[in-house]
């Protein structure tokens, strides 16, 4: 059995970034799902619950965790190869050195922002995952989200990811071999729009600090964002 | 015409004896710059004044002195091939600098092309990554009458603008992690778009990433420094390609 | 000396087809046992290895580049001729081989030139193949255009950078064979000296250019695919490193050496600026396809272009050449500048240039067309004077820029010594007095691909040839020798530079033996000559050792070249007292100024043998048969 080709992909320059391109839009692709999820709780405690326990309740979503887990491992292997690797050819000793308008604060941040992501991964799952959940995703969410702490540590993650998105995305296409004249341009764009709206963690965590929900109740309204 | 107004300026230089003697940065004053020179040929008066002083002058490579050997290769004031866009340092003129002006010149500090002597690089290893596919086999006299392989025009267009690169190495001495994607990219691009060069598409991309991964170049992160300073404007399109052409054989080939 | 030429029997369009049936073949298990030194890597000496490498042969290539890929060919701009006559134009291999004949001033061998011509469709073939990337029309054939000196489109070309392509066509069709195991590449080896053994050219000295060690090879034949030498004017469009070195060294060894006077003079150069210049830029001469060349009609005018009106203006070419006007061949277009520069009506600030005005052109075509056809030569123009083209006219003088004579060869490209091939611009054989417009990369590539594969086979197959190695004594004497050059070029610690004598020298071609040559002016640098030359042995410095990277020893190993061969030059620009192509004699001239052949006494290659250290050069003759082509009076009016 020949697996060379399989080889290849942990081996080679190419192989690994292609690895890290398709788990990152994998990651990426969670990223939006999760931010829909969150915008249920403006539907209400009874509607986001439900979602959270039809999702506890149905078997697959435990395979689903250990894939995401996956994913999540071979992105920062994979990333933490090539950046490691990148550090030891790295050009070096430059007296003076001046970039020349390629990179931007998005792409010079990248280790940065991964390492803050993965802070902040952590941060969460111990806020939200690992704990006891008796009270109800609901109340454990919102109730969080009234903790100026949590909210800064909050909006700090959002936004190393909305910046790690802002290289990570069209970067990623850039590696598996997407650039046409035509596309690549709609491409940075898509890539930069899910960056921004990656800032929607941090604008429905803001929302419950301020305590906006709690004023619209008092004054009678219902906030439906999603009919 | 401004050649009656000759000016001075500082020069800060890396020195290194050899490849494994520790270097550093000198200082000269250069004298009666007029700014019609090119800064290679300022490098030229500084050299000949240290040889009428009987010292070693400034080792650093050119030869067309035209922008299109590919020789000539030095960060001026951090800038890979000096300030001006889309040339070669052989290119720059001292009118882009001014009276007392302190201009830093270093070699590429790249791992993979190791300093031979002050600003002298060894970029050998471009030539073993182009032994390693980047060719077509044909042998002389074997090959069919040129107009019988018709080539779409705009395919012809891009393949040549990927070829137009000059081997300097500026893309490597720019990028943050040393990589050679850009020339790499660049000839298997070259050679995909050809039609002459399809029966070897996936074998040439397979083994020239691999003989680049071994030469000791970076990866690429997609910070495009490399296409920013391309004196030949080679675009990162190319290193797409050659990402697809790698992917593609990885899977699809035989190989 | 003895000149055979080896030209073959028959009727000339059969030549090279006879010949080939004649030369010896040698067996295919056999070719790997012969060691090929192929010196240089520009377009001749990187197909013929990739060539001979392809046939089996043991094949060694050296450069004194970092990488076999920066050879001067890499800097041709315009393209390569073939006979293709795709565009049907009536063109045929017949009409290149007259055209190539005709524009070198018959003063080519015919025979040669023809072979060049018939392999010229074999060279477009093989590049195409193996991804040359030439212009292409819409529906994907290859695209020509017109050029200097022919009433025809058959230039094929790869935007303004057809050398570079070519080059690395050829280069990569070398490292196929590097990766193959029958090339190996030596680069930064200057070849210091050639070796021979029982009357036969067996082995080279190199230098390697960072250790400075002195390195020995052995081999069954030495290809010197080395360039030219047109460096020897200083000034010139050649890159820095181009030399007259391997050359020379084979012309002491016994090589002849052919009209070293035919030297071509580019018109479309860039004028130099000051005393700093170190190289002089060519702009292709499409240029002078929409511009118009001019100057004030007053002496030392020194109003601007703008304010010098249309009447006071003398657009000498077209005034001189009705019928060509602006597209007159490169020596005459030369020689008409130089004429209205000494005369005293030079432009610009030093006077040494004329006006290359695009005014009119932007007029009838507007300035979009213009910057389409030749943007990037604005923009070249631009960057190395500041100066907008677009706005105020272009200034340009001609410049050296290639050199037709070179290592006499016979029909198989073999010089007078037995088993030393010389290929490309090194020869002499196809271009006569003037070299036409994208002819040079046709013949790089006829000789390297194509020619040198089957004769060097030949030579091989004929001989016998006993053992030889890089121990053998003939080596280490070599090597003796050139240390003993070093030493003593390093011992000498004087105040000059090399650079400086070189310009020095440079100034001596420039002026006495230049563009306009007479009796006096050359006698007069017969006696400078000597002199500089005789001041470098005295007074040249190169600091640092000689075993080390010393780019100063490189360049004055060169330079001491350079002001032995310079004199023979001369001493051939002397001797040939005619007017013909590059070489123009002011005895020999019209009463219009025009140039004047004298097929009489000089229908023949002089070829000059060397007697040894201090003694005078001898001259031999081969007489050049034209069967084939009726001789005429060159005439572009």
């Amino acid at each position: 059995m020949d697996i060379t080709f399989v080889k290849r992909l942990i081996t080679t320059s190419i192989g690994r970034k292609a690895v890290m391109a398709v788990s990152g839009l994998l990651l990426g692709g969670f990223m939006l799902v999760h931010l829909a999820e969150n915008l249920l709780l403006f539907k209400g405690e009874a509607s986001y619950n439900a979602w959270v326990d039809l999702l506890l309740s149905n078997p697959v979503t435990p395979l689903l965790e250990v894939g995401l887990l996956g994913v999540f491992i071979a992105h920062i292997i994979t990333g933490a190869w090539v950046r490691l690797e990148d550090f030891l050819n790295a050009p070096r000793g430059y007296e003076a050195r001046k970039w020349q308008g390629g990179r931007t604060i998005g792409s010079a941040t990248m280790l940065y922002t991964a390492a803050g992501i993965l802070a902040y991964l952590a941060y969460h799952l111990l806020t939200f995952r690992f704990v006891d959940h008796s009270m109800g995703f609901y109340q454990m969410v919102t109730s969080a989200f009234r903790s100026p702490v949590f909210v800064t540590i909050y909006i700090a993650g959002s936004l190393a990811l909305a910046l790690h998105l802002s290289h990570g995305m069209q970067s990623a296409f850039q590696t598996l071999g997407v650039n046409h004249p035509k596309y690549t341009p709609l491409i940075k764009a898509g890539g930069l729009l899910v960056a921004v709206t990656m800032t929607g963690f941090a604008l429905i965590s803001l929302y419950y600090l301020a305590g906006i929900d709690l004023k619209a109740a008092e004054a009678g309204y219902q906030v439906v964002v999603i009919q | 015409m401004n050649s009656s107004k000759h000016f001075s300026v500082i020069v800060r230089v890396w020195r290194q004896a050899g490849p494994v003697e520790p270097g550093k940065m000198v200082s000269y004053k250069v004298a009666n710059v007029s700014p019609d020179m090119s800064f290679l040929e300022m490098l030229d008066i500084l050299n000949d004044s240290l040889l009428k002083k009987n010292e070693a002058p400034v080792a650093f490579e050119s030869d067309c002195r035209e922008g299109i050997c590919g020789t000539c290769g030095l960060v001026v004031n951090g800038d890979v091939h000096g300030p001006d866009e889309h040339s070669t340092v052989c290119q720059l003129h001292m009118r882009r600098f001014r009276d007392g002006d302190v201009i830093t010149v270093e070699p590429w500090r790249v791992k993979a092309f190791p300093v031979l002597k002050d600003l002298v690089v060894d970029r050998s290893a471009l030539d073993r990554m182009m032994a390693a596919g980047g060719f077509i086999s044909v042998n002389t006299g074997a090959a069919p009458e040129a107009n019988s392989i018709p080539v779409e025009k705009d395919k012809a267009e891009e393949a040549m603008d990927a070829a137009a690169c000059i081997g300097c190495g500026a893309c490597v001495a720019s990028c943050p992690n040393g990589a050679a994607m850009l020339f790499t990219g660049a000839k298997i691009s070259q050679l995909a778009l050809l039609p002459q060069g399809g029966p070897e598409r996936a074998a040439r991309a397979l083994s020239m990433v691999a003989a680049m991964d071994k030469e000791g170049f970076g990866n690429c992160t997609n910070e495009y420094e490399c296409e920013a300073v391309c004196p030949k404007q080679v675009k990162v399109a190319n290193i797409a390609r050659m990402n697809r052409e790698f992917l593609l054989a990885n899977l699809f080939s035989k190989r | 000396m003895k000149l055979d030429a080896q030209i073959p029997a028959g009727p000339i369009e059969k030549k090279w087809d006879a010949h080939k049936f004649n030369l010896k073949l040698v067996n295919p298990n056999n070719r790997r046992k012969f060691d090929v030194l192929v010196v240089g890597s520009g377009l001749a000496g990187a197909s013929a290895a990739a060539s001979l490498g392809e046939l089996g042969y043991n094949v060694k290539v050296f450069t004194l580049h970092d990488s076999p890929r920066r050879a001067h060919s890499i800097a041709a701009q315009g393209g390569i001729n073939a006979a293709k006559n795709y565009p049907n134009d009536g063109d045929s291999v017949w009409r290149l081989f007259h055209d190539t004949v005709k524009g070198g001033d018959y003063r080519a061998r015919e025979a040669n030139v023809y072979r060049l011509a018939q392999l010229s469709n074999q060279i477009i073939d093989h590049c195409a193949a193996i991804g040359v990337p030439f212009a292409r029309e819409y529906g994907g054939l290859l695209s020509n255009r017109s050029f200097g000196g022919a009433q025809l489109s058959r230039t094929f070309y790869a935007r303004g950078q057809t050398g570079q392509q070519l080059l690395l066509g050829a280069y990569s069709a070398m490292m196929r064979q590097v990766a193959a195991g029958t090339v190996t590449v030596f680069p930064r080896r200057e070849m210091v000296d050639l070796v021979i053994k029982n009357g036969r050219a067996r082995g080279i000295t190199t230098r390697n250019l960072v250790t400075g060690d002195l390195e020995a090879h052995s081999g069954h034949a030495v290809l010197l695919c080395t360039g030219g030498y047109a460096n020897v004017f200083y000034l010139s469009t050649n890159a820095a490193s181009c030399n007259v070195s391997a050359a020379w060294t084979a012309y002491k060894k016994g090589a002849g050496f052919a009209n070293p006077c035919f030297t071509q003079i580019h018109p479309t150069c860039i004028p130099r600026s000051g005393e700093h210049q170190s190289k002089l830029t060519l702009m292709s001469e499409s240029l002078r396809n929409d511009a118009r060349v001019w100057v004030p009609k007053t002496r030392a005018d020194k109003r601007t272009p703008h304010q010098i009106p249309e009447e006071e203006r003398d657009y000498f070419l077209e005034r001189r050449y009705p019928a060509f006007g602006n597209l007159v061949p490169r020596d005459i277009a030369s020689r008409a500048a130089k004429t209205v520069v000494d005369a005293g009506f030079g432009v610009g600030p030093t006077g040494q240039s004329v006006y290359l005005d695009f005014r009119d052109a932007i007029k009838r075509k507007g300035e979009a067309k213009i910057k389409d056809e030749y943007g990037n030569l604005f923009d070249m123009y631009y960057q190395i004077t500041d100066e907008n083209g677009y706005k105020t006219p272009m200034r340009i003088y001609p410049a050296p820029h290639y050199t037709m004579g070179g290592l006499w060869v016979d029909y198989n490209l073999m010089t007078t010594i037995p088993g030393l091939f010389a290929l490309g611009e090194a020869n002499f054989s196809d271009h006569g007095a003037n070299r036409l417009g994208a002819s040079a990369l046709m013949q790089g590539l006829a000789d390297g691909f194509f020619i040198a594969p089957s004769t060097v086979g030949g030579y091989l197959a004929a001989n016998k040839f006993e053992a030889a190695s890089a121990l053998d004594p003939e080596f280490s004497e070599s090597a003796k020798q050139v240390q003993a050059k070093i030493n003593r070029l390093i011992s000498i610690k004087g105040d000059k530079t090399p650079s400086e004598l070189h310009r020095q020298l440079g100034n001596v071609m420039w002026n006495d033996a230049g563009m306009g040559r007479t009796e006096a002016s050359l006698k007069k640098a017969l006696k400078k000559i000597p002199e500089i030359r005789e001041e470098f042995w005295k007074n040249v410095t190169i600091a640092g050792a000689d075993k080390d990277f010393n780019q100063t020893l490189e360049k004055a190993m060169k330079v001491a070249d350079f002001l032995e061969f310079a004199e023979l030059f001369v001493r051939d620009a002397l001797e040939r007292k005619e007017s013909c192509g590059g070489h123009f004699r002011e005895e020999s001239c019209t009463a219009e100024g025009e140039a004047r052949r004298d097929d009489a006494n000089f229908s023949h290659a002089a070829v000059w043998g060397y007697q040894g250290e201090g003694k005078e050069a001898v001259l031999n003759k081969e007489p050049l048969e034209f069967e084939n082509i009726k001789m005429a009076e060159r005439s572009y009016k």
